[in-house]
């Protein structure tokens, strides 16, 4: 045990005096674990973020008490929801009225607006005074009164915005006396869960293998030194103590460098908004257990990776370093990972629905992590097999072939780590593509964009007349091509309860042909109503109607999809506003479909203006269920971000690998040139002896990848597709990142060709 | 070229790397096939003066003739190209492409030159074997000693039959012996193919097997007699 301490305390300081080539190596490591520490921290970080947000968005949740109805009183507040979009964001709005002096103010308010004043997020307050917000400003006109505070946003990025209002009446409102929930805010749905988990490790098996990859950084020149040892009578454990009480140093030194890194990115975490999610920079904080087993476990996995990857090496008190006798790479263990995985999915592949079973979940996941590592492991073999067979081709194609049967290992290990990220990304691209396929096809169906209008309507004013106001209100807005604006009431009759549609009679005709019509006049849907001609129902609360005796029983031809709600849901009884007469105007929903010129730009906004002016709590909804699809957007653009960052990350490693390599090699390069080979020659042989690992890593990650993504697809229960697009993507990078590789070693190799790498060193 | 032109010559040759000057007004010329010494003490600017002949460095002045053709004044692809065809170059150690095997690093030159690689190849063995290393072929330099290493070398400078062949030290990492002997092979199989040879060396027993010495002090040359042999 002293000894081993000794030992590594050699090796520890080997790595510091060792000359200015040692300390590059130990730097250029330092570097590489450091990245790799920071974005592990940044993952730890991950159950803090969820949380913080978690926590902030209960703490303002507004829901109406469950018990019975409030009265008004000193406490109580009157809120509405105008949750809004703009362009591809959402705004979270409320219209808050207080009904007494102790009424409660929301998280992040000092206090609350008056009526028509105006409290935004800071991020909506930026974005208002912006030209790009010049629209949404019309939406807002309200002078901003101050800023909601960080405790009272999900994120530095949200728009968020609290609006005092007076008009604010029961009706429309929930009263409350306190902000906050107790209720566990509902996490992402199971699916997504796994699927977090195949994402998490399609991004962290890379990260790791990065790190150990790091590690070896300048194994080679490092070895020449061990035999230097080897000469004044350090005997092979030794040594291999000694190496890797260097690389401890390496990894210790990079860990610190790791942490500040994460401080200056955490900091930076206010600026960066990926898309819609913004994080505070005290909500990336890592959870205590995963820092620890970070700090415990990158150095120790330094160690471990040394002492492994010096099993195959020999070193000669000469100075002279042979690979003992090359192993084979087993193939058993190396398949039986992936296999393994494959066996754990297949059962759930029939299953249907991987959500239904709790374990079914765990499962998947084993199943998920299984294949991939698998996949870091199979492809070492892969590579090693595949360039002991190749041959022919020019002097290029020579030197790079014969570079990798000479050692493989090196950039097959780095490139496994492409190959794990590609892999879980095609896969995921493929689940996430066949779900979201379901909704993009109704809207594909019209050539039109096609929006939908809710507003409540407290039941003030003439019956017909708000949706007249409402349909002349979005025709008049720009960009749309025509508006179809009804009033909806409900009508019961015992327990069942149905919905009356009013509209003048040209409406009803262009929804229904109802033939002759007259104000006055009602219809029933023939096969859709319980309800005969002269029923008597209740409308609302208390109004009571009786169906008129001369209405027709008509036919409805059938729905055409994709053309708003009004066109698509007929209401099954139909009036016109004559044919309520005399009766009390109860309380009504205003429903209107609007079809919109696409080339005009932003005419969804404009129309969103146009009702946000007429009440500001209306819904406006487009096609397709936008919430769950931006979900999988979300996850689906911070996968490919994700593994983006991680090509990037491997290219550096690959960049590394390829210059100390360069420097090795350095007097045979500058006598081949003096021999007058051409630059171009050694280039591509450069861009050859990266692209065949990288090509043969894209080649399995893309079979392993879609066959996974087609299994989670079938769990799901959705057709299989091939997501072509991404595979095409990633494939891109990374022929991207083996051109960039390749170009960013050209300087490098244009000095070491020059004649003083011919001067002895 | 007339007899008596010289294949290989410079004149006034000056060369400095920032403070320090390599050539100050250095001369040599050199006949086909034949062998001279480059000799001096240790930073004299022997190297220097080779790499000036090759056209692996510039001269600051002077100027350099190829068969009448000045140097001096072509580019680099033009430079690469003359190396290429025309010149074979031995160096004192770390001259071979560690990956390849012996036999495919006496090809590549060739394979440069636009031979197919397995007519490459086969010249590449016949050179080896004329150097008395063909059973090396197929082995890799980290597998053959330093002495093999040499002659190994020697037979890629030749196998594209250059017209100069340059070799600056080329038995600087060998025993006295084994020097000799690569002195000797390197001498017959460069005279068998009508190669000149500008043999740099501080050792006077390597450059005794030279036909003539120049000698190099602070960057200038003085040619003495032929040696006789
Ligand atoms: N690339 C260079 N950069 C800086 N100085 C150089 C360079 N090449 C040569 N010199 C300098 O020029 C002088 C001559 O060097 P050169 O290598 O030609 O000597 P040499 O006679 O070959 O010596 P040796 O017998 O030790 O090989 C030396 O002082 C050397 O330091
Ligand atoms: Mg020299």
């Amino acid at each position: 045990m002293r000894a081993w301490a000794r030992e590594l305390a050699i090796g520890a300081r080997l790595a510091r005096s060792g000359g200015r080539g040692s300390l590059t190596r130990v730097a250029l490591t330092a570097v590489g674990v450091a990245l790799g520490v920071a974005l592990l921290l940044v993952a730890a970080s991950v159950p803090r973020m969820i949380d913080g947000r978690d926590a902030r968005d209960a703490a303002r949740a507004d829901a109406a008490s469950k018990e019975a109805r409030q009265r008004a009183g000193d406490r109580t507040l009157l809120v509405a929801d105008a949750n809004w979009e703009f362009r591809d964001r959402d705004l979270r709005g409320r219209l808050l009225r207080a009904e007494g002096a102790q009424a409660p103010i929301p998280p992040g308010l000092d206090r609350l607006p008056r009526p028509g004043e105006l409290f935004v997020s800071p991020a909506l307050a930026t974005l208002l005074r912006s030209k790009e917000g010049a629209l949404l400003r019309e939406r807002l006109p309200h002078p901003i009164a101050g800023t909601i505070g960080d405790e009272g946003l999900a994120g530095p990025a949200e728009l968020a915005f609290y609006l005092g209002s007076d008009a604010l009446a029961d009706a429309g409102a929930r009263r409350i006396d306190r902000f906050g929930a107790d209720v566990e805010p509902e996490g992402l749905d199971p699916v997504l869960q796994a699927l977090a988990v195949v994402v998490l490790t399609a991004l962290l098996v890379p990260v790791a293998v990065f790190i150990a990859a790091a590690v070896r950084f300048g194994g080679e020149a490092r070895d020449r030194r061990l035999a230097a040892l080897r000469l004044l009578g350090a005997d092979m454990r030794m040594t291999r103590r000694i190496a890797a009480g260097e690389a401890l140093v390496a990894a210790l030194l990079g860990l610190l460098l790791g942490g500040l890194l994460f401080l200056l990115v955490r900091g930076l975490a206010r600026d960066v908004t990926l898309w819609d999610l913004s994080v505070f920079p005290a909500d990336v904080t890592p959870s205590v257990p995963l820092a620890a087993a970070v700090a415990l476990g990158v150095p120790a996995a330094a160690v471990l990776v040394t002492l492994v990857a010096l099993r195959g090496v020999t070193v000669e008190p000469l100075g002279l370093v042979r690979r003992a006798a090359p192993r084979r790479r087993r193939l058993w263990w190396r398949l039986a990972l992936p296999a393994a995985g494959a066996l754990l999915l297949l059962p759930l592949v029939g299953a249907g629905d991987a959500a239904s079973g709790s374990g079914g979940e765990a499962q998947l996941a084993a199943g998920v992590v299984l294949v991939l590592v698998g996949i870091a492991a199979l492809l070492p073999w892969l590579v090693e097999a595949v360039v002991r067979r190749l041959g022919g081709g020019g002097v290029a194609w020579q030197l790079a072939t014969r570079r990798l049967q000479l050692d493989s290992g090196a950039s097959a290990r780095v490139v496994s780590g492409i190959a794990v990220a590609v892999a879980g990304a095609i896969a995921l691209q493929t689940t996430f593509s066949g779900v979201e396929g379901d909704y993009v096809t109704g809207r594909e169906a019209s050539g039109d964009a096609v929006a939908d209008v809710w507003l409540a309507d407290d039941g003030g004013g003439r019956l017909g007349g708000g949706a007249e106001r409402l349909a002349a209100a979005l025709r008049e807005s720009a960009g749309v091509r025509g508006a179809l604006a009804v009033e909806q009431l409900e009508a019961s009759h015992g327990t069942a309860s149905e919905i009356v549609r009013v509209a003048d009679c040209a409406t009803l005709q262009a929804v229904v042909p109802v033939g002759r019509c007259a104000d006055g006049d009602a219809f029933l849907l023939d096969g859709m109503t319980s309800l005969r001609p002269g029923a008597r129902v209740r409308l609302g609360d208390a109004v009571a109607w009786t169906v008129p005796r001369d209405a027709r029983v008509v036919d409805f031809p059938g729905t055409e999809p994709a053309q708003g709600a009004v066109r698509s849901i007929p209401d099954p009884v139909l009036a016109t506003p004559g044919a309520l007469a005399g009766v009390a105007v109860p309380p009504r929903t205003l429903l209107a479909s609007v079809t919109l010129d696409e080339t005009t730009p932003d005419a969804i906004e404009h129309v969103r203006n146009a009702v946000a002016r007429l009440d500001p709590t209306a819904d406006v909804f487009t096609m397709g269920d936008r919430s769950y699809r931006r979900q999988y957007a979300t996850l689906r653009r911070a996968l490919f971000a994700g593994a983006v960052a991680v090509l990037a990350l491997i290219g550096a490693s690959m960049l590394v690998g390829g210059l100390e390599q360069l420097r090795e090699r350095r007097r045979p390069l500058a006598v081949l040139a003096a021999f007058g080979t051409p630059q171009s020659a050694i280039a591509r042989s450069i861009l050859w002896q990266t692209a065949i690992p990288v090509a043969l890593g894209l080649a399995l990650s893309v079979l392993a990848g879609a066959g996974l993504g087609a299994a989670l697809l079938r769990m799901v229960g959705a057709p299989v597709s091939l997501d072509l697009g991404s595979i095409a993507g990633l494939t891109a990078a990374g022929a991207a990142v083996v051109l960039l590789v390749t170009a960013a070693s050209l300087p490098a190799l244009r000095r070491t060709m020059r004649p003083e790498g011919l001067r002895t060193e | 070229m007339s007899a008596s032109e010289p294949l290989l010559a410079a004149q006034g040759l000056r060369k400095a790397f920032g403070q320090s000057t390599a050539l100050d007004g250095a001369s040599i010329a050199v006949a086909a096939g034949e062998v001279v010494a480059v000799m001096g003490p240790s930073g004299s600017g022997k190297s220097t003066l080779l790499h000036c002949l090759a056209g692996i460095v510039r001269p600051d002045e002077g100027r350099v003739s190829y068969r009448g053709r000045d140097l001096t004044a072509c580019d680099d692809a033009a430079l690469s190209a003359l190396r290429r065809g025309e010149f074979g170059f031995v160096f004192q150690f770390g001259q071979l492409v560690p990956e390849l095997s012996c036999v495919e690093n006496v090809a590549l030159p060739l394979r440069l030159d636009g031979a197919s690689r397995r007519d490459a190849e086969r010249r590449a063995r016949t050179w080896l074997e004329r150097l008395e290393v063909g059973e090396l072929a197929a082995k890799t330099p980290g597998q053959i000693s330093g002495g093999q290493g040499q002659r190994v070398a020697i037979a890629r400078a030749l196998a594209t039959e250059p017209c100069v062949l340059f070799a600056d030290e080329p038995t600087g990492a060998l025993d006295s012996l084994n020097g000799e002997h690569v002195m000797r092979l390197l001498r017959e199989a460069a005279h068998d193919s009508g190669a000149a040879v500008v043999l740099v060396t501080h050792e006077p027993r390597v450059a005794a097997w030279s036909d003539r010495e120049v000698v190099v002090r602070d960057g200038r040359t003085r040619t003495t007699a032929p040696v006789a042999s």
